[in-house]
């Protein structure tokens, strides 16, 4: 009502949607608080120590063997993670939409309760977990399956472990999402027309839940190339990612151009994953409209 | 399309044995029998919860039953997994796939088969012919209307020549204009196509138009299962008159019985009614409304009833004209008179008597009502 009201009362040829407006106190949060600092940050990432323009920076970063690797480290991780994310919260995903009642609310809880605790608590949970006299070990050694403690703490095999732990619910809750608007029926429906289980979750299930995974993987990735807490505690200065490298950058070698050169590399990787999945997107329900 | 496997022509076509479905202390359906003849096109119809769609799905392989057994096509399947009973389903809100066009729709069955897209391009084209759907092929689903979305329903149902076709609800989507058209088309199309079709619906006039024969379930048994005109000429209890088609109805007592002639006294005064009850039972007497008329029947007294109370309601729906009489309780006061009979009949408050034939009255045990 008010909507249309407000579009008949502007002068003719310029009408202006007012819950564009509702926007607005949020967009100035990000505006003041995210993209001006950034801004300044990719100027810096231009500007040599004196202040003169530079790419040097950027120079330095891309012949710098000891960056590339923990470059490619970084999207190794952050990959790895994406994928046991996936593996483990699809599956958990659909038994979240089937179940019903009590049991789904259990699940949804499990899921978001969690999220509320700090993720620093939880890496140092795991750091407990993985230590050489935690939980894990000492029930290998009690079972005899091993003779000595594993060295599972500092490996990178705990970190992609450990950051799946804490992204699982933003694999999981998309496609959940996702599953929720899917038509029960349509199962059966390829079921009577002879499609036996395989056939049905390559040609129904998979292309259905297609939006959800991407949102998922996006949502996980983007996190996880950027993550610096969980790294921290579970690897420590053993294998260095790029969050861990900006940090040092920013606060013991006060090398803020090496710094910003950094951030920016790591900005346009989750930058070019958002764009990627938003075009996937698009391309998906662009066959289904 | 027409590489059905040869049938005996004798014997049940899909023939369901004693089957029951309990979910926890819920019994769904209890012992029942159901079956079909080939080329037969069945109603299941009933109130939601009767569990007719239970049985649909289960005919289908998507439920499993706790005892009995299902033959079709003279195979045992009540084990059978739903990919491989060769049963096409129309559901309730067609259960399209939205991620595929038209074509690919249509097709999903035979590429099921191992069909390449070359091989199906035939059968699609003709299946889409037979719901003149053709030169829809390349639409996607969401750019259809619900007729449209029917017909490649019914489509891609038929292109992989069931056994069986199913149709939970197929028509409760369209508004009343389309649902009839749609109803006419499907039955013609599924007659010259020698298709044997259960379909399932809780709306009594769809149940009419459209099938051979009708089972009337009411909580998980078939009450009555016949030709349209038996369930609305002959109903076998209460619940089938009063669910099939309207009728008057008076709760009674019978006073006398002599013969097979009952005299049962009602709230609006004493009738006569052929029937098998002993004196002083509980009674449910039915008439349907177009054998009343109001006023004085014709014939002897002896042959005839008649009911005297305050007209209610005169209600006039074009080809007929329904006159209510005020009633107490569950009973209700109804006939009905072709044409716009309204025209010269006392106002509402006035008194009316309804009259009609001892042969024309139905007597049912009184039963709680549920």
């Amino acid at each position: 009502m008010s909507h249309a009201a407000a579009k008949t009362a502007s002068p003719a040829g310029r009408t202006r949607d007012p819950f564009l407006l509702l926007a607005v106190p949020s967009l100035l949060l990000l505006g003041m608080l995210f993209a001006l600092p950034i801004a300044f940050l990719l100027l810096k990432s231009f500007r040599d120590a004196d202040g003169a323009l530079s790419v040097a920076g950027y120079i330095a970063f891309f012949s710098d063997p000891y960056m590339l690797t923990a470059l490619r480290r970084t999207i190794v991780i952050a990959f790895e993670t994406t994928l046991l994310t996936l593996v483990l919260g699809y599956p958990t995903a659909f038994a979240l939409a089937r179940a019903r009642g009590f049991v789904q609310t259990c699940i949804l809880i499990a899921m978001i309760l969690p999220l509320s605790v700090g993720v620093i608590v939880k890496a140092f949970a795991w750091s407990i977990v993985f230590r050489s006299d935690g939980v894990i070990n000492k029930t290998l050694l009690g079972l005899g399956i091993i003779d000595e403690p594993l060295r599972l703490l500092f490996t990178e095999t705990a970190l992609v472990i450990g950051a799946a732990n804490i992204f699982l619910p933003f694999m999981v809750l998309p496609i959940y999402a996702v599953i929720r608007q899917i038509n029960p029926n349509l199962g059966p429906a390829a079921a009577t027309l002879g499609a036996g289980p395989f056939f049905r979750f390559f040609r129904v299930t998979l292309p259905l839940t297609l939006p959800g995974v991407v949102a998922g993987a996006a949502f996980v990735f983007s996190m996880a190339v950027s993550m610096y807490v969980i790294p921290n505690l579970i690897v420590g200065e053993r294998s260095q990612m790029l969050s861990m490298l900006i940090a040092r950058s920013f606060l013991y070698l006060r090398d803020e151009q090496m710094g910003s050169t950094m951030s920016a590399v790591l900005l346009v990787i989750a930058a070019m994953i958002v764009i990627a999945s938003s075009i996937i997107l698009k391309r998906l329900s662009g066959r289904q409209a | 399309m027409n590489t059905r496997p040869p049938q005996g022509e004798c014997g049940m076509y899909l023939d369901v044995k004693g089957i029951t479905k309990s979910y926890r202390d819920n019994t769904v359906l209890d012992k029942l029998d159901f079956s079909v003849l080939k080329g037969e096109l069945v109603s299941l119809l009933g109130p939601s919860g009767c569990g007719k769609t239970t049985l649909l799905r289960m005919v289908a392989g998507l439920v499993s039953a706790d005892s009995g057994t299902i033959r079709l096509a003279e195979r045992e399947v009540t084990t059978l997994p739903a990919h491989r009973r060769n049963v096409s389903v129309v559901f309730q809100n067609y259960a399209l796939f939205p991620h595929l066009n038209v074509r690919e729709n249509v097709g999903f069955g035979l590429s099921a088969r191992g069909m390449t897209k070359a091989q199906q391009k035939v059968p699609v084209e003709e299946a889409l012919a037979l719901v003149r759907m053709e030169q829809y092929a390349d639409r996607p689903i969401s750019a259809l209307s619900g007729g449209q979305q029917q017909r490649v329903a019914v489509a891609r149902a038929l292109v992989v020549a069931p056994d069986l076709l199913l149709l939970d609800e197929p028509f409760s989507a369209l508004d009343r204009k389309l649902r009839e058209t749609m109803q006419v088309e499907l039955k013609a199309l599924l007659r010259s196509r020698g298709i044997t079709a259960v379909f399932v619906t809780h709306d009594q006039e769809e149940a009419l138009a459209v099938s051979d024969r009708i089972a009337v379930m009411n909580a998980g048994r078939i009450e009555q299962y016949g030709g349209p005109m038996d369930l609305y000429s002959k109903p076998a209890t209460s619940f089938v008159l009063d669910f099939v088609g309207m009728s008057m109805r008076l709760a009674g007592t019978v006073k006398s019985a002599e013969g097979r002639l009952l005299r049962i006294s009602t709230a609006y005064g004493d009738i006569t009614a052929p029937g098998n009850f002993i004196a002083g039972a509980r009674v449910l007497v039915g008439v349907r409304p177009e054998l009343i008329s109001p006023g004085l029947p014709q014939g002897s007294p002896e042959a005839t009833n008649r009911v005297t109370a305050t007209l209610s309601d005169v209600m006039c729906l074009g080809a007929k004209t329904l006159i209510y009489g005020a009633a107490s309780g569950d009973d209700c006061l109804v006939c009905e008179e072709s044409g716009a009979y309204a025209i010269g009949l006392p106002s509402a408050g006035s008194p009316v008597t309804f009259g009609w034939r001892v042969e024309d009255t139905l007597v049912y045990p009184a039963e709680h009502r549920q």
